[in-house]
């Protein structure tokens, strides 16, 4: 390594010119003394500095001793944990010693699979005609930190080979003939926007800490802020030697700390209290206690104590229990109802994740009350109590109160799952989205050139080559894997006819569309619109993502005349198949609002027989799903004909009043199964 | 034909012929003189000259001094930023110069991931079984403008690389056999309309000023618009040749102001006056107290004065907040000014309104 600064790397904003966000970086610090206490997750809004203290804290890091040209860091201390080479090379030798400063191994979220857990060394095998493995982003990262920026925007299938290895601490590689572990312990870091959606359970736990962090509020620290990093970006060089000295000592302070850990002790009532505090957040597994523990005794270090005390056992709490606690905590200071969706849906654990949804459901709710007793008490003023008589002018309805849907879930089967936004994830058929991993298939003509490459090298050398250097045969082809996330799209088709404002039902109505339109806005799905009434179907909203021009749309729609009932469902089914032919990923869920009575036919036929027809068609096309939503008042003198109409559709089918007793999610849940 | 190609190419229409949009074109050229700004983002409906606009911007654009050969235009100045090759030829002596139009990249929203970070080199591999790094959309745009049009319908996984790479100012790929670092240190700028859907708060958030554009609606500057369209599209080089003069004098504005910008002063009232309105405004993070900064100090620097004044942050404010006000669903994404004037009254009450905000 040069030791001449201006050929190092690229500056890096020194750690202790960071101002405020003390909690993060004491976790940091945390665990740079500690690589036991299993990483740290940053949670946060944007520009608070979340990146910069991870890639500056690279700088603080002390060195560690390492098997001197092993790939993988090896212990020479550790012998156990030896790889595979260097456990042949030094059986009966010494081995070699280097000293290196831990890594901070990125992982950018455009990562795929061969990359991060290593594969077939492909220039190797054509020059060699050998197999040997290539070390990944893991092999780089063992004994070292493994930094995910933005980590809640990683493939589900990266996450499940992170948290493989991270669970053994060892990562088997099985692919493209070759068979190979190598030690994997790391220190995962991670920052996360929670506005962009939620991390796994799973994922979640193994972030040993966990912090929240906000802007600063207090002028005078934001004003600090604003010079120093003014300063930073007109002369970096001049700024870091400002702090060198600053640096050194934090510095000295970490090594000082690891040294002083192993002689920490933890008086037995202690950690007795680390479990009861663990018992009372009805935190689950026993890693939060043990994490508490590691915690408390390397505070302790980080103090220059030799033991710990009670407050060292508090101050732990406060990282490890936060993304662990069962029992809701007080939100966080969000402007928004909050986000807290898991981003994905992984098909088996769900039953694991109904609980946390839950919490996250009531969170919601208590976060939306306010917002809509409010719009509950405009509604009663404004809405008229009584219904139009029919044929007159047309009326526009106040939006009713909505009410917080339950997760709306897209469980999908088969190989080919398709595409569907933070709802779940998908592979999706056609060639957009994002390559992940390949497979041994050539079905849709989409190369994935470097696996078809590493599948064709071994053989290179038996293989005759005229001018090129590798020759590709069929049984090489290797075909692309991508996922993708786009929104589902939902379409409403809304009765906006003259029975419609009979005793409040439009009111009602609105607030039932306007509830899956919180839902959509917040998964980014795309939404539609289309109006029926008088005489005719309109497109009110073609296919956008733009849920607020929906929202907006619905306040002014306005209410009267007949109903073309047939009209509407053929529109509907045209914007769905025109949708689907631009993007045949999607999955169209038409939401019918009406209460059937149609009285207008566009053709020969009796309006109620033409209905039935339009129904069967739309149950003709598999790929749109549908689901009813009555909103006749039940009761003596109830025509039931939406009901009829959802049979002809095959459709899911619901009563308004159904739907607002919390039950929308199962509606869409199963509609959608 | 090479001729044709050649005019279509040459004849962009003139940016300081453009009619009315002073907020576009003010943040552009904040832009244009400090790169540090991190991009625009330009809200408008449909036909308000958004795409002219930025296409327009690259002809005023300065030079940018760059490492001959080098793929990713690194600056032979910075070596903190430089590529590792061109790291490696410094070493073993000195870098080749030469000089080079800042470059304006453009991003279609059809990219491919492997299009935007790079990828395997598929002739090099096939040929010489080696492996190296194509770059991308990404390498290209290092010390440039990436411009997405329509940025909103950029599809999420896209979105997610950029945030990547343009947090840290570096694209890391590890993918498809290959692993490599290179600088990415672009200018975002792109384009919507919201109507079709808004940006993602993460991303919205990278842009560094926002503008909100509308159609002009008084007649006679309407005339005006349709006026120089059509003396353009009727002979574009005798269009362009009549507003050079006018775009010589901005393009030494901008060389000036580029001069003056590191010598431009800020008192501690201002800073102290910009961590009020951030607080005040309640917006996310420091992002927004760090760019109003920058584009008041880029903004006193345009108009030739050596220390940031009220009206510099006055003026340039509401670019760096108006995306990053923490709203509700469907709430529009708009800012209070009232609220800003009074935030900017308590501090003095001496300061004549800037009237091309509303």
């Amino acid at each position: 390594m040069q030791s001449n600064i201006r050929y190092s790397k690229r500056y890096v904003y020194p750690f202790t010119a960071l101002l405020g966000q003390e909690k993060m970086k004491k976790a940091l610090l945390l665990n740079a003394v500690n690589p036991r206490l299993g990483g740290v997750l940053i949670r946060g809004e944007k520009g608070t500095a979340k990146s910069t203290a991870v890639r500056s804290l690279a700088a603080l890091l002390p060195e560690i001793t390492v098997i001197a040209g092993c790939p993988y860091q090896c212990d020479p201390f550790h012998p156990e944990k030896f790889c595979i080479n260097c456990r042949t090379a030094y059986k009966l030798e010494t081995p070699p010693l280097a000293w290196r400063q831990v890594q901070v191994v990125d992982l950018p979220v455009s990562a795929t699979e061969d990359r991060v857990v290593g594969s077939l060394d492909f220039e190797y095998a054509v020059k060699q005609g050998g197999r040997r493995f290539e070390p990944g982003l893991l092999a780089r990262a063992n004994r070292g930190i493994l930094y995910v920026d933005e980590v809640n925007l990683l493939d589900d299938h990266l996450v499940d080979l992170l948290l493989d290895a991270a669970a053994l601490g060892v990562n088997f590689v099985e692919r493209e003939g070759i068979s190979y572990s190598h030690p994997a312990e790391f220190i995962l870091v991670g920052t996360m926007n929670p506005e962009e959606g939620e991390l796994r359970p799973q994922l979640i736990d193994r972030f040993g800490l966990c912090v929240q962090i906000e802007g600063e509020s207090d002028p005078k620290t934001r004003v600090e802020i604003i010079k120093r990093r003014e300063s930073f970006d007109q002369d970096p060089l001049g700024f870091l030697e400002m702090w060198s000295a600053e640096e050194e000592k934090a510095r000295r302070e970490i090594i000082a700390a690891c040294r002083l850990l192993p002689e920490v002790a933890m008086d037995p009532q202690l950690e007795e209290l680390v479990v009861q505090i663990c018992t009372e957040a009805l935190v689950a597994g026993h890693r939060a206690d043990l994490v508490m523990t590691a915690c408390a005794r390397t505070l302790a270090a980080l103090y220059g104590r030799r033991e710990v005390r009670e407050s060292d056992v508090q101050e732990a709490a406060e990282y490890v229990l936060p993304h662990r606690m069962r029992q809701a905590p007080p939100p966080p200071q969000e402007p928004e109802p909050p986000e807290p969706e898991e981003p994905d849906e992984p098909e088996d654990p769900e039953e694991e994740e109904e609980q946390q949804e839950q919490e996250q459901e009531q969170q919601q709710e208590q976060q939306q009350s306010p917002e809509m007793q409010e719009e509950q008490q405009e509604d009663q003023d404004q809405s008229p109590q009584k219904a139009p008589p029919q044929g007159a002018p047309d009326v526009v309805f106040a939006v009713g109160e909505p009410f917080p849907v339950r997760r709306i879930s897209y469980k999908v089967k088969g190989i080919l799952r398709r595409g569907s936004g933070r709802r779940s994830r998908g592979q999706t058929a056609t060639k957009t989205g994002r390559y992940v991993r390949s497979a041994m298939r050539w079905e849709r003509q989409d190369l994935a050139f470097d696996a078809t490459l590493r599948a064709a090298a071994p053989y290179q050398k038996r293989r005759r080559r005229d001018r090129v250097a590798v020759v590709i045969e069929s049984a090489d082809l290797r075909e692309k894997v991508r996922e993708k996330r786009v929104g589902n799209f939902l379409l409403f088709a809304v009765d906006a006819s003259g029975s419609m404002g009979a005793q409040q039902r439009m009111v009602e109505a609105k607030g039932a569309v306007l509830s899956l339109l919180l839902d959509a806005y917040q998964k980014r799905d795309r939404v539609g619109m289309v109006a029926f009434r008088g005489e005719q179907a309109d497109v009110l909203l073609p296919p956008t993502n733009s849920v607020e021009r929906a929202q907006k749309l619905l306040q002014e729609l306005p209410v009267g005349g007949r109903t073309p009932l047939s009209a509407g469902l053929i529109k509907s089914y045209e914007v769905a198949k025109a949708h689907l032919f631009k993007d045949p990923d999607i999955r169209p869920l038409l939401i019918i609002i009406s209460d059937g009575k149609a009285n207008v036919s566009i053709g020969e036929e009796r309006p109620l027989a033409e209905a039935v027809r339009a129904a069967e068609m739309i149950k003709d096309e598999e790929r749109i799903k549908s689901l009813v939503v009555d909103v006749e008042s039940s009761g003596f003198l109830s025509f039931g004909l939406a009901r009829q109409l959802a049979e002809a559709m095959d459709a899911e089918y619901y009563k308004l009043d159904d739907l607002k007793a919390d039950r929308l999610v199962e509606a869409v849940h199963n509609t959608l199964g | 034909m090479e001729q044709t190609i050649e005019q279509t190419v040459r004849y962009i229409y003139p940016f300081t012929a453009l009619v009315g949009q002073e907020n576009m074109k003010l943040a552009l050229i904040l832009n244009a003189i400090n790169p540090k700004l991190a991009g625009v983002l330009i809200r408008g409906e449909k036909g308000t000259a958004k795409s002219t606009a930025v296409r327009a911007l690259a002809t005023l654009l300065p030079d940018n001094q760059v490492v001959a050969g080098c793929p990713f235009g690194c600056d032979p100045e910075d070596v903190a930023a430089m590529c590792s090759s061109c790291r490696e030829q410094l070493r073993s002596g000195e870098l080749n110069k030469t000089k080079h139009k800042m470059r304006v990249v453009e991003l279609p929203v059809s990219a491919t991931e492997d299009r935007v970070v790079g990828t395997l080199d598929l002739e090099e591999a096939i040929k010489k079984g080696e492996k190296r790094f194509e770059p991308g959309v990404l390498a290209e745009a290092n010390r440039g403008i990436l411009y997405v049009d329509e940025v909103n319908l950029l599809d999420d996984h896209i979105v997610d690389v950029l945030l990547d790479s343009a947090a840290m100012g570096v694209n890391t790929v590890e993918r498809e056999g290959v692993s490599f670092t290179h600088p990415a240190n672009f200018m975002l700028v792109g384009t919507m309309n919201p109507e079709e859907g808004e940006l993602r708060p993460q991303l919205l958030d990278r842009f560094g000023l926002c503008v909100q554009i509308q159609g002009i609606l008084e007649p006679d500057r309407r005339v005006e618009v349709i006026r120089r369209r059509v003396a353009f599209e009727e002979d574009p080089a005798r269009f362009c040749a009549a507003w050079e003069p006018e775009q010589e004098k901005l393009r030494r504005q901008i060389i000036a102001a580029k001069k003056a910008l590191p010598h431009v002063q800020v008192a501690d009232r201002m800073l102290y006056l910009i961590a009020e309105i951030a607080i005040e405004m309640g917006v996310d993070g420091h992002r927004a107290d760090l760019i109003m900064i920058k584009a008041a100090k880029t903004m006193a620097a345009l108009q030739g004065r050596e220390e940031v004044g009220e009206e510099d942050i006055r003026a340039t404010a509401d670019l760096a907040l108006m995306h990053r006000m923490r709203r509700k669903p469907f709430q529009d994404l708009r800012l209070d000014q009232q609220k800003l004037e009074e935030i900017m009254g308590g501090h003095s009450h001496s300061h004549t309104h800037n009237s091309e905000h509303k």
